[in-house]
C-alpha cells in the first residue's frame, strides 16, 4: 500500500520557488495498476521521483507499508530503493561500461552480498524471459533501443520489487516496440501481482491501468 | 563470465577501470601528471637523501668552519681546518657543552701533543698525537678510508695517510702496543697527514710516558683528563661566521676564534637551503597534483552524474558512489606513480653520468641510497601518488554522493 500526504516538491529559481508539486494526497493499493497522466512540466516525474525515494520532497510524507520512507537514514532509503522498487527510466539507463548480464545483476550484488553465483543465474533466467537470452555478454551499445529496455526491465525485476516505477517507458520507442515493452510490464503487474505506478502523457497507455492520476500544474484534477 | 564469481568489488572495481578506458587521451594525461609529479618525487627524495649522505661523508672532509683554542696559543692556518694546533695552553673540555651556544651545533674538542723518541718513524722524528672524542668528532673519522670491520676501542690508533701500517698490525708508541685500527685519505694539511690519532683515553694513558720522555718532567697539561687543546666548530644553519664569532667571544672568556675557509661554510650552509627549498618545491608539487586531480574528477563527476544517480537509484550506498569513484581514481594516479618512479630512474642514471662523476672527481664522494631504501623511497612515492588520486578525487565523490539520485539524473546534482 503506498499513500502519498500533502507531497509538495518546490524548486528554487533566481525568481524564486516553484511549486513541481503543489501538495498531493494519493493512494495506490499494492499489486495495482496505476497510470499517472498529464502535460509535460505538469510534475508527473518529480511526483514519482518523491515516491520512489528519488528526490526529497519540500513537505508531505511517502508511506509504503506503514513506513514513511523518507524518515528513513541514508543507507536504509538505498536498501528500500534497492529491495523494494524496481526503476524503468524514460531515457537509456543502462550502464555502457558493463555487459547487459552485469547491468541485470548490479542491483542485486549491491546491497544483498551473498552468492555471485545464484545472482548471475537469476539474471540470466530473466533476460532470457525477456527475449535477451542471445545478449548476455553484450554491452548496451551494441543492442537496439527496445532490447535496453527490456533488460532494464530486466534490472528492475532482479531483486523482486513490490513496486515498479517507470517514468515514460516507451517515450523513445518506436509503436511495435512500444507495445511490446508495455505488455512486459503488465504481465510483470498481472502474474507477479507487482505494484506499477506508469508516467505517460499517453491515453492509450493510460487506459490500460486500474487508477489514472491526472495532474496539471503539480495538482490532481481528476 | 568472470564476474558471476567475483562479486560486488571486482564488478565496481572493472567498472572503474572501463571508464578510464572511456576516455583514453584523458586518463592518459592524467597519468602522465602524475607521474611526472611523483618522478620529481622520487627523484628529489633519492637526490636529497643521498646529497644529505654525501655531505655527511664528503662536506664534513672539508673540515669545519671554525677553531677554538686557548688565547695566546699559535695557529698555523690551513685551507681546512681538520685538527687543532699543538699547545701548552688548554681549555675545559665541556666548555661548549655548558655555554649551549646556538649558533654552533657541533663542537669536537681534541687534543694534541707534539712528542719525540715515542717510537713511531725515525728515531728523532716527531709524531703528533691527537686525541678525539669519536662520538662528537666530524673531521676525522670522514676521512677514513679503510679500517677494521668494528668499532674503535681503547688502544686503537688511526693513522694519518702520511704513515705506513697493514691495518690490525700492531704500533709501538713509547713501548707499548696499539692496534692499528684504521687509515686517513690524504688531506694535505701536515698534522693530519703525520698524526697519530686516538681516543682521549688511549691518549691519556700515555701521559706518564709522553711526561718522561718530555724533559722528565710532568705531562703536558693537555693530557690531563677533562683538558683539551681546542675545538673544531660546526656552525648552525643560516649563522654567519662573524655572528657566530661575537656569539663564541661574548660568551667565552680566554678563547681565540679561528676562522676556516669561508667558502667552505657558505656551500655547506647553501647547499642546506637548497635542500629545504627542494623539499618546499616537492611539497607544493604535491599540493597542486591534488587540486588538478580535484578538478578533473570534479569535471569527471560532472560529466557521469547520470550514471551516478542511476547508481543511488538502483540502491548504491553512499561509501559504495564514493569508494567507486576513489578506486578509479587511485588505479589512474597508482599507475602514474609507478611510471614516475621508472621516469625518475631514468633522469638518475643521467645524473650519475654527469654530476656524480663531477663530484667525485673534485673528491666529494656521491653516496647513493642503498638499494633496500631506494626501493622504499620508490614504494613511497607510488603510495603517495595513489593518496593524491584518493584525496583529489574524495571531495567530489563525496558531494556527489549527497545529491539526491533526481538531481544527478537530471544533471543537477
Amino acid at each position: 500500500m503506498l499513500s502519498c500526504l500533502g507531497l509538495r516538491k518546490d524548486y528554487v529559481t533566481e525568481r524564486g520557488a516553484v511549486a513541481a508539486v503543489a501538495g498531493i494526497d494519493l493512494q495506490v493499493a499494492a499489486g495495482r495498476f496505476a497510470a499517472i497522466i498529464g502535460r509535460s512540466g505538469s510534475g508527473k516525474s518529480s511526483l514519482m521521483a518523491m515516491i520512489g525515494g528519488l528526490s526529497r520532497p519540500s513537505a508531505g510524507r511517502v508511506v509504503v507499508n506503514g513506513t514513511d520512507i523518507w524518515d528513513l537514514t541514508e543507507n536504509e532509503l538505498a536498501a528500500f530503493r534497492n529491495r523494494r522498487i524496481g526503476y524503468v527510466f524514460q531515457f537509456a539507463s543502462l550502464l555502457p561500461t558493463l555487459r547487459l548480464i552485469d547491468n541485470v545483476a548490479l542491483p542485486a550484488m549491491l546491497n544483498r552480498g551473498g552468492n555471485a553465483g545464484d545472482t548471475y543465474a537469476r539474471a540470466s533466467a530473466l533476460l532470457a524471459q525477456m527475449g535477451l537470452g542471445d545478449h548476455f555478454d553484450a554491452y548496451p551499445s551494441e543492442v537496439s533501443a527496445g532490447e535496453q529496455r527490456r533488460a532494464v526491465i530486466a534490472r528492475a525485476l532482479i531483486n523482486d520489487p513490490a513496486m515498479i516505477l517507470a517514468d515514460e517507458p516507451t517515450s523513445d520507442l518506436d509503436e511495435q516496440t512500444e507495445i511490446e515493452i508495455m505488455d512486459e510490464l503488465l504481465a510483470v503487474n498481472r502474474e507477479r501481482g507487482t505494484t506499477l505506478i506508469l508516467v505517460t502523457h499517453n491515453l492509450a497507455l493510460a487506459e490500460q491501468a486500474e487508477q489514472i492520476v491526472h495532474i496539471a500544474a503539480g495538482e490532481i484534477v481528476a | 563470465m568472470t564476474a558471476d564469481r567475483r562479486g560486488l568489488r571486482w564488478l565496481l572495481a572493472s567498472l572503474a577501470l572501463q571508464n578510464l578506458g572511456r576516455r583514453k587521451a584523458r586518463s592518459f594525461l592524467l597519468i602522465a601528471a602524475v607521474a611526472v609529479a611523483s618522478g620529481v618525487v622520487f627523484t628529489g627524495a633519492t637526490l636529497m637523501r643521498s646529497i644529505d649522505r654525501s655531505m655527511a661523508v664528503g662536506f664534513t672532509r672539508m673540515g669545519a668552519d671554525m677553531m677554538v683554542v686557548p688565547e695566546g696559543a699559535l695557529t698555523n692556518i690551513t685551507a681546512a681546518l681538520l685538527t687543532v694546533e699543538p699547545t701548552d695552553l688548554v681549555l675545559d673540555a665541556d666548555l661548549f657543552a655548558k655555554a649551549q651556544l646556538t649558533s654552533v651545533s657541533r663542537a669536537a674538542p681534541q687534543k694534541i701533543a707534539r712528542v719525540e723518541h715515542s717510537g713511531i718513524g725515525s728515531h728523532h722524528e716527531s709524531a703528533d698525537l691527537i686525541g678525539f672524542d669519536p662520538a662528537l668528532d666530524f673531521t676525522i673519522q670522514p676521512w677514513l678510508v679503510e679500517k677494521l670491520n668494528r668499532e674503535l676501542q681503547p688502544g686503537d690508533v688511526i693513522l694519518g695517510a702520511g704513515r705506513e701500517a697493514p691495518l690490525g698490525s700492531q704500533l709501538r708508541i713509547f713501548g707499548k702496543p696499539h692496534t692499528v685500527y684504521g687509515r686517513l685519505g690524504k688531506t694535505g694539511v701536515g698534522t693530519h697527514e703525520r698524526g697519530v690519532f686516538m681516543s682521549f683515553g688511549t691518549l691519556e694513558a700515555l701521559a706518564m710516558s709522553i711526561g718522561g720522555g718530555h724533559g722528565g718532567g710532568s705531562p703536558p697539561a693537555v693530557l690531563q683528563p677533562g683538558k683539551v687543546s681546542g675545538f673544531l666548530l660546526e656552525l648552525a644553519p643560516g649563522t654567519a661566521p662573524l655572528q657566530a664569532r661575537f656569539a663564541i667571544l661574548s660568551t667565552l672568556k680566554g678563547v681565540k676564534v679561528v676562522t676556516g675557509d669561508s667558502t667552505m661554510s657558505g656551500i655547506r650552509q647553501g647547499l642546506a637551503a637548497l635542500l629545504d627549498g627542494i623539499l618546499a618545491l616537492m611539497v607544493l608539487m604535491f599540493a597542486s597534483t591534488v587540486l588538478m586531480v580535484c578538478v578533473l574528477f570534479s569535471a569527471i563527476v560532472t560529466e557521469r552524474r547520470g550514471e551516478l544517480g542511476l547508481l543511488k537509484a538502483i540502491g548504491a550506498r553512499r561509501s559504495q558512489i564514493v569508494g567507486m569513484m576513489v578506486i578509479e581514481a587511485v588505479i589512474a594516479t597508482g599507475v602514474g606513480g609507478a611510471l614516475g618512479v621508472v621516469l625518475g630512474i631514468l633522469v638518475m642514471r643521467l645524473y650519475e653520468r654527469s654530476l656524480v662523476y663531477y663530484l667525485e672527481n673534485v673528491g666529494v664522494p656521491f653516496v647513493w641510497l642503498d638499494t633496500p631504501q631506494m626501493v622504499a623511497v620508490a614504494v613511497a612515492a607510488i603510495v603517495l601518488a595513489s593518496v593524491i588520486g584518493a584525496l583529489g578525487a574524495l571531495y567530489p565523490a563525496w558531494r556527489a554522493s549527497r545529491s539526491d539520485p533526481y538531481d544527478l539524473v537530471r544533471g543537477e546534482g
